[in-house]
């Protein structure tokens, strides 16, 4: 059973902004620019599920640029630097910081997965019975990063019989 | 001291190397571990003085590590740095004889908090 969740997109835009102020913008010049768009096109995602108090799924995804500037941040190199293998796991990372902060909000009882990174856009995705309940959408550098909730349904009945 | 690091994120496992530089702690010897059975391997064949664990790890999670190392009688300093940081994780670590929790995202101010008493 699914409670309400209570984590909506101030508490989302808090953790993003942690996560901007510790590993990707450290010295403060480079924030995530709000555009409120939650339609605004990605090639890369990652993204991991929690199950059991609330249950449903957290996705980042970005531009493969925005990730090839995450990797170089997370690891402090320059951007040509980084390998696939480096931005696949930074992907993930980034999944898993803002998934794990948000189980810490849930009520007691729920289990958070390991990380899923796909480098393909996050329309590719599929959540089947899922519904998008909050997230934060913004620019960083000129470039589209989206962190998103996606709620399980539990409501879904058997038909017929 | 020697300081083992056990995330399965090789990128994270260099942040934290970074920070414990960053906080100071640069001169320590740091080994890593990959996953949990490897955290779990290398403590036991290493006898590193100090590990800083990852808590949702394949194979073996880290808390799971913690307990399969104080059955066998280990008693290494042990913590956490995890994503994870609910009210039950922190309970059921100190029951186990954890030394600290670390929230991420983390700071080199947070890092140097945490292991200026154990690292001096």
């Amino acid at each position: 059973m699914s409670v309400e969740v209570e984590v909506d997109e101030n508490d989302l835009a808090e953790m993003v902004e942690q996560v901007w102020e510790s590993y990707l913008d450290p010295e403060g010049v480079s924030p995530l620019i709000p555009t409120y768009d939650e339609n605004q096109p990605s090639e890369v995602h990652s993204s991991v599920s929690i199950t059991g108090s609330w249950s449903g799924h957290i996705v980042y995804a970005s531009s493969r640029a925005a990730a090839q500037r995450a990797a170089a941040a997370f690891l402090a190199m320059e951007q040509d630097e980084v390998s696939e293998e480096d931005i696949s796991d930074t992907l993930g990372e980034l999944a898993n910081i803002v998934g794990g902060n948000v189980k810490a909000m849930l009520p007691p009882g729920s289990h958070l997965s390991l990380p899923q990174v796909s480098l393909a856009p996050e329309t590719s995705a599929r959540f089947p019975n899922t519904q998008r309940i909050s997230g934060v959408y913004g620019l960083w550098e000129g470039e589209p990063v989206s962190i998103s909730m996606w709620q399980s349904s539990t409501d879904t009945k058997e038909e017929g019989a | 001291m020697k300081i083992l690091i056990a995330d399965d994120s090789r990128v994270m496992r260099q942040i934290v190397v970074r920070t414990l530089r960053q906080a100071g702690f640069g001169d320590h010897a740091l080994i890593e571990a990959a996953d949990g059975q490897e955290a779990f391997d290398k403590t036991t064949a290493e006898q590193p003085d100090l590990v800083i664990s990852d808590w949702n790890m394949p194979h073996l999670t880290g808390i799971e590590v913690l307990r399969q190392l104080r059955a066998a009688g280990n008693s290494v300093k042990f913590g956490f740095v995890t994503s994870e940081c609910t009210p039950e994780m922190k309970t059921a670590a100190e029951a186990s004889g954890s030394a600290f929790f670390i929230v991420k995202p983390f700071t080199a101010e947070r890092f140097d908090e945490v292991f200026a008493p154990i690292l001096g």
